[in-house]
């Protein structure tokens, strides 16, 4: 009766029009702004929270996942200056993820085929 | 790009059931990142739907179906041996355009079983016991895809049985049904999890201070060297000198008892330690243990895949925000 959908934890539900990214800016703290990712959990916000604390033009950057059984987290960004935008460091930070990601899959097709290499030589070798 | 990370990675071993590799220079949150959606998100295919023609066992018709859908389910690509990424040929159910179900995004199992039809043909010391139905009873509609009936060559050469066991039937008992089965995640439900462990532990660094232990008599060392239970360290037959064994960063998991060991012996205690392990904040051991449903390389990968998917997507989403 009061179960939610299975799949009410990671996709989007689009009879009220949820968006996947929602942004607005901060009215008392300068260059600042808090976005809204829907349907995401801690494995993309705290990868995203790591990247945007190595950049230098980030102040502060910081996520809360409310509580357990809903699905979203708010994601606060403050920049250094007003010529940065939060959205800006956001991309970034989002683009050098990807491509270490991308990084990570030849990274690791590299590894299968070296290790595969060795263990043929071994036995061989036998 | 200005701060990428160009993470390393090394296997130590690769089974089709177990993989063991380690991952470095990169941050906790990526490490965490990726054992989440091996355990989480990677799809897999499981059994999603059953309709039955006829159950006459001592299980009722949710109960079996519950049992259906835990079995670990394979996909093989027509060139390869391996168990396979199902992601690359199938679709998720509501993202297919078909009426109520295709080949693109299901498959179809169907089994027929009925005990006095097979009673006359089993061993006659067989007669009288119950007979087993097995995953190896379902027939598949796509040859590609079968249920992962044993995890490895030899799970397979030990087990009695010639299968995963579904139900066990006696006299005038008949099971008949079709199960589809359709792509999912483990979000959605835990059947659809590909792995059965995925872990990661960090490296340790251990390190030995050359000096302090110099003050150290033999006895001590060697109460150094049994008090931790992992069995890390050694004396150096040559030099009498403590040093670590060959593979103690893979075996050392719990080293507190060297601490308490270490303050016992110390003459004050603000000196420093003999010997300090500590554990790497960039270095992981990564282990991942596959249920039999794909290959463990091919989960790494299909992981990452998803990833590299997810975070694709939410570029896509907040340059939109940037426009508006």
């Amino acid at each position: 009766m009061n179960a939610p959908e299975r799949a009410s934890s990671f996709l989007l539900d689009e009879d009220i029009g949820e968006v996947k990214v929602t942004y607005s800016a901060d009215t008392k703290v300068s260059n600042a702004g808090t976005f809204r990712f829907n349907k995401e959990d801690h494995t993309v916000a705290n990868i995203l929270r790591m990247q945007l604390l190595r950049d230098p033009m980030v102040r502060f950057a910081g996520y809360i996942h409310p509580h357990p059984l809903v699905h979203f987290f708010d994601f606060k960004i403050q920049t250094n200056s007003s010529t940065v935008a939060p959205q800006e460091v956001l991309s970034s930070a989002i683009e050098d993820l990807s491509n270490e990601t991308d990084h990570l899959i030849t990274a690791f097709t590299d590894a299968l085929d070296d290790w595969k290499k060795e263990n043929e030589k071994g036995v061989m070798g036998l | 790009m200005p701060h990428q990370r160009f993470p390393k990675i090394k296997i130590i071993s690769s089974a089709p059931q177990e993989i063991q590799f380690i991952l470095s220079d990169t941050d906790t949150s990526v490490a965490n990142a990726l054992r989440r959606i091996m355990i989480g998100e990677t799809p897999t295919l499981a059994i999603d739907l059953v309709e039955f023609h006829e159950n006459s066992t001592v299980l009722n018709d949710e109960y079996m179906a519950h049992r259906l859908g835990m079995i670990p389910i394979r996909y093989q690509a027509p060139d390869s041996f391996k168990g396979g990424d199902c992601n690359v040929a199938f679709l998720p159910h509501r993202e297919c355009v078909c009426y109520d179900r295709c080949p693109r995004c299901s498959v179809e199992f169907e089994l027929d079983v009925d005990f006095d039809q097979v009673n006359p043909t089993r061993a006659d010391d067989e007669v009288l016991a119950p007979l087993t139905v097995t995953s190896r009873d379902l027939k598949s509609n796509n040859e590609g895809v079968e249920p992962a009936h044993f995890l490895n060559q030899d799970e397979q050469d030990e087990s009695q049985d010639e299968g995963i066991a579904i139900v066990k039937m006696g006299p005038g008992q008949r099971l008949k049904f079709k199960a589809i089965a359709r792509m999912g995640i483990s979000k959605e439900h835990a059947k659809w999890c590909p792995v059965a462990v995925a872990t990661y532990r960090f490296w340790p660094v251990i390190t030995i201070n050359e000096e302090q232990c110099s003050t150290l008599t033999m006895e001590q060392k060697m109460e150094i060297v049994d008090c931790c239970s992992d069995r890390i360290l050694e004396i150096d037959e040559v030099t009498g000198n403590l040093q670590a064994v060959e593979n103690a960063h893979e075996l050392a998991t719990f080293t507190e008892d060297l601490k308490f060991t270490q303050n016992a012996m110390k003459k004050n205690p603000e000196d420093d330690d003999f010997v300090t392990v500590v554990q790497s904040t960039d270095r992981f051991l990564f282990s991942v243990e596959s249920t039999g449903a794909m290959d463990a390389d091919e989960i790494v990968l299909s992981a990452l895949r998803v990833l590299k998917e997810r975070l694709n997507y939410l570029a896509q989403e907040v340059d939109n925000l940037k426009d508006l």
